[in-house]
């Protein structure tokens, strides 16, 4: 009986994790190609800032769910994910302002959106109702496609714009003479990143090449 | 008898078989394949019997090169299928660790002796305090004790490992070589007190020593012909914890730690000790299960796993 009662519980906690981050990512969405239209991109980020923020943090939990196995996915696909995310949200969007007028914060914005709404759609349907509809399953697995290359494009480009200001304003630099003799510099740290980028994009690319086969060839035998 | 080689897939490796006198051995039947194929020389051959479809052995059964083929055929005198894998390039253990090791031990010094750091933009004389010159000694002398028990002290059981390990582990050693190297040498380095230092120093080179003797209790449990089969670790340490030359070791880096005291130098201590971990775990595991009590074996008595009072 307990067990039965903590299955639900589970269900119930996913299915209204997976349908509120949905909302917040569809405002997200919203808003960006509003303000896109009325305003110009430039004021893109201003507007999802918070919403932003939000819904992307909230991504943590999902390290969470998966370390105590309340979810089935493995960590080591999740966490680079969600660590270029929330270093880009606020190790270069949020810290360095400079770079928040610049046109690749729309097509970012817009590409993050897409993606996770399909995600957390296709979830959130898998929790509430035990089945997620074929169609939502295939632009699941194919959306990637476009909207990796261009979200990672996205990324990249924004961390090159931020390089110089990174460089200039010093932030998160730990210098030396500490009692630990340990230095830290956020520019070669950030460097280090955009090197990660090089082999990291193509295995993350194929992988998602993998598990598109894999689950849509499953969907075809059923 | 005649000996079928197939891949894991099924197809022949061998066009034909090969034929071998009846008093052939394991080790043979790798000459021949090398012969034949050329390009795979025994320490790349993995041969196993093939799984019958209805067993359920989930691991095959591995040939031993020192045994004779006869023993591996049930019934059929003349005749046998062994199941091909190519492990890739392999490199022997003595060089792999070879060049693990000859990393640290002249990237170090550099960082000691040349000035480097005004291509880090600091410019200048440096000022040299004696802890940085005791940690290049205890470094340096770390890393020649590692490549002389290479060559002289330890008995490897598989006598060699992948090509790829050599860039792996070299990667890992001259990485965090260099940059614990970078940090200790540092032009702004902060010493810790001096009774700080001649601690750490001190309780290091102890477990330095215990670890020597360590790899030579290991090395006496081992035949010279490399007949390795297991045996219960014993004497000195061994008697209280399974995997004591690991335990030394870390306790080593700590002293180091203690008289350097970086970031670099920790989070390499901790790294070194979750593989080791790993290492000592299934090391554990796989002689309790060996040494279970049962059968006239006798049984793997209560140890600590790697680290006293820890693990």
């Amino acid at each position: 009986m307990a067990a039965q009662f903590l299955l639900l519980l589970r269900r119930l906690y996913l299915t209204l994790y997976n349908w509120t981050v949905l909302f917040g990512w569809l405002k997200v969405l919203y808003l960006a190609v509003q303000t896109l239209r009325e305003s110009g991109h430039e004021h893109v980020y201003d507007a999802v800032q918070r919403t932003l923020q939000l819904a992307q943090t909230a991504a943590l939990l999902e390290i969470i769910h998966g370390l105590v196995g309340l979810v089935r996915s493995p960590i080591s696909a999740t966490l680079p994910q969600i660590g270029s995310r929330l270093y880009l949200t606020w190790g270069i969007l949020w810290s360095f302002p400079q770079t928040q007028s610049h046109i690749l914060v729309t097509s970012l914005v817009i590409s993050w959106s897409i993606t996770e709404i399909i995600r957390y759609s296709f979830f959130g349907m898998k929790e509430a109702l035990g089945f997620a509809p074929s169609w939502l399953l295939w632009l699941r697995y194919s959306t990637f496609l476009l909207l990796y290359p261009t979200g990672i494009a996205s990324e990249v480009g924004l961390i090159y714009v931020a390089l110089p200001y990174i460089k200039a304003s010093e932030k998160y630099c730990i210098r030396m003479p500490n009692q630990w003799n340990f230095a830290f510099d956020y520019f070669y740290g950030t460097i280090v990143v955009l090197g990660i980028y090089v082999p990291g994009s193509p295995h993350m690319y194929s992988y998602m090449l993998g598990q598109r086969k894999r689950a849509l060839s499953k969907s075809k035998r059923e | 008898m005649k000996v079928t080689v197939v891949s894991r897939s099924g197809k022949e490796v061998v066009k034909g078989g090969i034929n071998l006198g009846d008093a052939a051995t394991v080790a043979d039947l790798q000459e021949a394949i090398h012969r034949r194929t050329r390009k795979f020389y025994p320490s790349r051959q993995r041969l196993t019997l093939p799984i019958q479809p209805g067993s359920k052995e989930r691991r095959p059964v591995v040939l031993n090169y020192k045994k004779s083929l006869k023993d591996y055929c049930d019934g059929n005198l003349d005749y046998l299928t062994v199941v091909f894998k190519d492990l890739g390039s392999q490199v022997s253990y003595r060089i792999l660790f070879f060049w693990e090791y000859l990393g640290p031990l002249v990237l170090y010094p550099i960082f000691y002796y040349f000035p480097v750091y005004q291509y880090f933009g600091y410019e200048g004389e440096r000022i040299i305090h004696p802890v940085q010159t005791y940690a290049l000694y205890y470094w340096c002398f770390h890393y020649f004790k590692r490549i002389l028990e290479t060559f002289f002290v330890h008995r490897f059981s598989h006598a060699t490992s992948p090509l790829s390990n050599v860039f792996r582990n070299c990667a890992y050693y001259w990485s965090f070589g260099s940059y614990i190297a970078y940090c200790v040498n540092h032009p702004l380095y902060t010493p810790v007190s001096d009774l700080q230092m001649k601690i750490g120093f001190g309780f290091g080179l102890l477990c330095q020593i215990s670890n020597f003797y360590c790899h030579i209790l290991l090395r006496n449990l081992r035949k010279p012909d490399g007949n390795g089969g297991y045996q219960i670790p014993h004497g000195f340490l061994f008697n209280i914890v399974t995997c004591a030359n690991y335990t030394t070791e870390i306790y080593q880096w700590l002293g180091f730690n203690i008289a350097t005291q970086t970031v670099a130098g920790y989070s390499f201590l901790a790294v070194a000790t979750i593989i080791m971990t790993n290492w000592a775990l299934a090391k554990h595991r796989r002689l309790k299960k060996i040494f279970d009590g049962k059968d006239g074996r006798t049984k793997y008595p209560r140890r600590w796993v790697i680290v006293p009072p820890f693990l």
